[in-house]
């Protein structure tokens, strides 16, 4: 072999072991107290964002771990994942959701793992069940694991934008929207005593509030130069402003019963006392909702309407905003193709984001008219639900005719679902006060265009009208 | 409930264990007897006899005091190789688990499944490796350093060698294991939310047979699969003659609690195929039935608590209540109401109503419905809906056991999972040296935990792909496993030799030993129930002491012939 003794070789090992070190002292030296460093690798990490406390917060446990498995961190996460799937196929949630935890100790900076697993606990795993307290409870594991995740992760615009999405979409328009919104402020779970769960809803918000919140945040964290990937950037930067307008529709939609139930709180009261509260929270919402449209219209119009974005459009590199005008693209482009070419430009994208259809949408509904509208339907509604037909057929007859009102100022509104919606129920209210009395209704009525074409859906408006009758 | 407890065959296992043994022990002694006759000539028979003799003395003259002093000397040697030293690790685990297991959201059953599967999962992954290192390294160290030199040319045996050491590693796992349980019970009692500490109990549950009918009321053997990945659960419709049928037999006044209440659990689960009313879960009702006099006895509606369970108590008195989904008339209203054991648990073997006799099952030949049998058949209100379940979704609840006494069970469980890897590692360590013998023993291990399901489909041809050779082709030539391959000698060839490949592994897998069985215990105790001794303490015990005896004599037999200065 050699010939060197066992302590020579042991010498020489030692000197190689010495003269390696070296190199990676001085590489790996690690910032003094004023941040400074000789390091090439701290110097790096620093600049490139890339230290564990840069990333966002420390996990000792899951430094420990990955630590502990030295080389094997990938053959475990692997494992762990396939473990997951299966506990997930085999409805074990317990096992899943400890799996989970599991994972992202492993994967702690993998944006990917944390979306999947968000989406996973608060859309898969939440469906699975059947009782709305439960599916509600997956709801919110879906969005604490998110943002533990942003915790993690600070720079990450897409792990805020998600969240925002449980917030915004999953509560506020899944099918269970009605019982997640009312659970959003009032939790099912005992231990939180009637009020919001405030690891989830810190400040006794409304959903479509905090998600406005996580996606400001997003747009903060974005604007910073960490790109999302998810969309188009003119899509990524609405979020804010169009959850205003959820809000201020949401508001519309449900706040009434909402508000109402929030009052009562469980309280027995008199029919006179019902009264008077139902016009309190009449009043008090109808003044809300008013202000929270013109919230949105000056969210969609002058903060989002005007950011400016770089797009490629045809081949051309554009700088448009959405609420660019004719003056604006005159002044802008320098020659006619290039006017045209913005002009395009604009369009394009404004369709793309349904924009002047949410502009005008908020415009009209901030007007006194259609405030009005909304809230006589309310009345409608429960005047018929009282049997008092004259005054229900009033209201009635009122909302319709402010309604067509609306709809010939701002036509493009006729496909709005939820406009016509109220327009149809006003007319069945109408229709079946006749009825009930015994009368037969006028043929020519306001609305009768839209109610005669929607013949095809009838039966659909019947049953939504059916369901505003179900106890909420 | 994800897991169907299936009842151990003692008997059966016993007898085909028997003809095993008995059958290998045929054919080694013909073939020793053979290839000394064929080696040795005339002189063959006398050299084999005399071998014959020595082995049945050594096996006659077996010393419990050798034994025993064997034993104590290994117990020793694996405490001064600091075997003991896996506490350390253990009690670091447990100082940090607290971090991993994030749950305290979690409503309290999930809780307990949880802390319980980890604390039994954590003392066996650490307490294998351990015992298998232990029982690997023993014999083979010994060789290598000589020390086993100075025990052989004591008066003691090879045999009691071979059992010294499986005895001895097993008193240091064993003692290990009790440390361990001791802990990690503790550390549930502890570490566990208050809330869920009530849900620390033992469950005692009477399984039914379960079958199924249509939505046209004809009888099957499942449900409707509602597009789960897993087909562990069968649904039924709701609002139409579909049920899910329950047999429970050997029914009696003992399965009445207390208060003379019938006990009914279920864990169904619901299915909606629309909305509909989401402010109420779905709505089942179950139907007593005595399949003797073919009364029928709905109870009331209840609502399904999905993945937690539903207790029903049933009263031994049953008011009359008429059956949802039934269009005709109750046909009483008024009168006596029915008794629970009397009127609805049969008392004679149910007949056929034409020919007056006994219905059988025509698979086994037994009766169908014997004295003493109860049928209960849920079925699913709401329509348009789907209720699912799966045979052990619907039991009798009797009074629970303590959570100590699954606990000690389940251990037990581990005890016997240890003993095995001993026995194996032991055995297999007579023969080759330390790291073979370790690889080989972590090998049968693995193979025998993961990978048994996978050799059951592949010895029963039911793998698609093929064996080795085909597999490999179809790589080649990106060839799907459900294309036909092409007709001719190069394809019968491969096939003839994938299926002698496969003869072999049929032998690897009846060899190998199932350790599902071991894990039985901690499915049992993880869901809250007690550890059944019949479905996962038996099988331990029983799969230990089935490799016991064979391997002590493979061991010894080894050992006997080995070469002790050939390191």
């Amino acid at each position: 072999m050699n010939q060197f003794t066992s302590q020579q070789r042991k010498l020489v090992y030692l000197g190689g072991m010495l003269l390696l070190l070296i190199p990676i002292i001085f590489l790996g030296l690690p910032l003094d107290r004023k941040g400074r460093t000789s390091g090439q690798i701290a110097k790096l990490r620093q600049e490139l964002d890339l230290g564990e406390s840069d990333l966002g917060d420390i996990d000792p446990s899951g430094a420990a771990m990955n630590l502990v498995l030295l080389g094997l961190r990938g053959v475990a996460a692997n494992i762990l994942w396939v473990q997951a799937d299966e506990q997930k196929s085999h409805k074990d949630w317990a096992a899943m959701r400890a799996t989970t935890e599991s994972i992202i100790r492993l994967q702690p900076h993998y944006t990917k793992v944390w979306e999947y697993n968000g989406w996973n606990l608060a859309y898969n795993v939440s469906v699975e069940w059947d009782a709305v307290p439960d599916r509600y409870f997956w709801v919110k594991e879906g969005g604490k694991f998110l943002q533990k995740g942003v915790n993690r992760n600070r720079n990450s615009s897409e792990l805020l934008w998600h969240s925002g999405r449980i917030y915004g979409s999953k509560i506020g328009i899944s099918d269970e929207a009605r019982f997640f919104r009312k659970f959003f402020r009032v939790d099912p779970d005992p231990k939180f005593n009637g009020g919001p769960d405030p690891e989830w809803n810190e400040r006794d918000d409304d959903n479509y509030i905090v998600a406005k919140d996580w996606y400001t945040r997003a747009n903060d964290v974005e604007a910073q130069g960490n790109r999302e990937r998810i969309m188009d950037r003119t899509i990524f930067r609405s979020y804010p402003a169009r959850s205003q307008l959820d809000y201020a529709s949401a508001l519309q939609k449900f706040g009434f019963n909402e508000e109402y139930d929030r009052q009562v709180a469980g309280r027995t009261l008199s029919e006179a006392e019902q009264e008077v509260l139902q016009v309190e929270v009449r009043q008090k919402l109808q003044n809300q909702t008013q202000v929270a449209w013109k919230d949105g219209f000056e969210e969609w119009t002058q903060k989002y309407g005007q950011e400016l974005f770089n797009v490629d459009w045809r081949g051309n590199l554009v700088t448009i905003r959405l609420e660019m005008g004719e003056e604006e693209i005159k002044d802008a482009g320098k020659t006619p193709d290039e006017r045209g070419l913005l002009r395009a430009a604009v369009l394009a994208y404004q369709n793309m984001q349904n924009y002047r259809y949410w502009r005008t949408r908020a415009l009209c509904e901030a007007e006194p008219e259609t405030a009005e509208a909304h809230w006589l339907l309310f009345a409608a509604l429960e005047e018929y639900r009282k049997q008092n037909l004259d005054t229900a057929r009033e209201h009635a007859i009122r909302v319709m005719t402010l309604l067509e009102g609306i709809f010939k100022k701002y036509p493009e509104l006729e496909v709005e679902e939820d406009l016509v919606e109220d327009g149809m129920t006003a007319i069945f209210i109408w229709q079946y006060a006749y009825k009930l009395s015994g009368e037969r209704h006028p043929t020519d009525f306001p609305l009768k265009a839209i109610y005669d074409s929607r013949q095809e859906q009838l039966v659909e408006y019947q049953r939504l009208f059916n369901r505003r009758f179900l106890p909420y | 409930m994800d897991f169907d407890p299936q009842a151990f065959d003692f008997l059966e296992a016993a007898k085909s264990w028997a003809l095993v043994c008995g059958a290998s022990t045929a054919i080694i002694v013909a073939v020793s007897l053979f290839y000394s006759v064929v080696t040795r000539g005339s002189g063959g028979f006398s050299a084999w006899g005399s071998e014959v003799l020595g082995i049945l003395s050594d096996l006659f003259s077996l010393s419990p005091r050798r034994v025993l002093a064997l034993t104590q000397l290994t117990f020793r040697e694996a405490v001064r190789r600091r075997a003991l030293l896996v506490f350390v690790v253990f009690a670091v685990l447990f100082m940090f688990a607290g971090w991993f297991l994030s749950a305290s959201t979690l409503a309290p059953e999930f809780q307990v499944k949880v802390y319980v599967t980890f604390v039994l999962r954590a003392i066996s992954w650490l307490i294998l490796p351990l015992v298998l290192l232990l029982a690997c390294w023993g014999l083979p160290e010994d060789i290598r350093q000589r020390s086993l030199h100075t025990v052989v040319t004591k008066p003691a045996r090879r045999l009691e060698i071979v059992l010294g050491r499986m005895f001895g590693f097993a008193c240091v796992g064993t003692l290990v294991l009790v440390v361990m349980a001791g802990v990690g019970w503790g550390w549930i009692r502890r570490q566990l939310p208050e809330v869920a500490q009530k849900q620390l109990t033992c469950r005692q549950p009477v399984f039914g047979d379960l079958t199924f009918r249509d939505r046209e009321g004809n009888q099957t053997t499942a449900g409707i699969n509602v597009g789960d990945v897993w087909e562990f659960y069968s649904y039924i419709e709701g609002a139409t003659k579909a049920r899910a049928v329950w047999k429970f037999t050997g029914i009696d006044a003992s399965v009445l609690d207390s208060e003379g209440n019938l006990r009914l659990e279920n864990r169904f689960q619901a299915f909606r195929s629309y909305k509909g009313d989401m402010r109420r879960s779905l709505y089942y009702q179950l139907v007593l039935v005595n399949p003797e006099t073919g009364l029928r006895v709905p109870t009331s509606l209840k609502t399904v608590n999905e993945f937690r369970g539903r207790t029903d108590l049933i009263p031994r008195t049953l008011p009359r209540i008429a059956e949802a989904t039934t269009t005709e008339e109750a046909e009483e209203t008024g009168g006596k109401p029915y008794d629970l054991i009397e009127d609805l648990v049969s008392k004679q073997p149910a007949v056929d109503p034409e020919t007056k006799k006994p219905l059988v099952d025509p698979t086994t030949n037994e009766l169908l419905y014997p004295a003493g049998t109860l049928i209960v058949e849920a079925l699913c209100i709401d329509p348009g809906q789907y209720l699912g379940m799966a045979r052990p979704h619907l039991f009798i609840r009797m009074p629970d056991r303590s959570f100590e006494e699954g606990y000690v069970k389940a251990v037990v469980g581990i005890e016997m999972m240890l003993l095995l890897v001993i026995i194996l590692g032991v055995t297999v360590s007579t023969f080759v040296k330390g790291p073979v013998a370790t690889l080989l023993t972590f090998c049968i291990v693995v193979i025998g935990q993961t990978a048994r399901e996978f050799m059951q489909r592949l010895v029963n041809n039911q793998e698609q792909g093929g064996g080795v050779l085909e597999s490999i082709y179809r790589l080649l030539y990106h060839m799907n496993p459900t294309t036909e391959l092409p007709a001719g000698q190069a394809t019968n060839v491969m096939r003839f030799v994938d299926g002698t490949l496969v003869d072999l592994m049929w032998l690897v897998f009846n060899i190998i030993p199932d350790f599902s069985f071991f894990n039985r215990a901690l499915a049992f105790l993880a869901n809250g129930f007690d550890v059944s001794f019949d479905n996962a303490v038996l099988p331990g015990v029983a799969i230990m002491l089935a490799y016991f005896f064979p391997c002590v004599l493979l061991g010894y037999l080894c050992l006997r012939s080995r070469e002790l200065e050939a390191k």
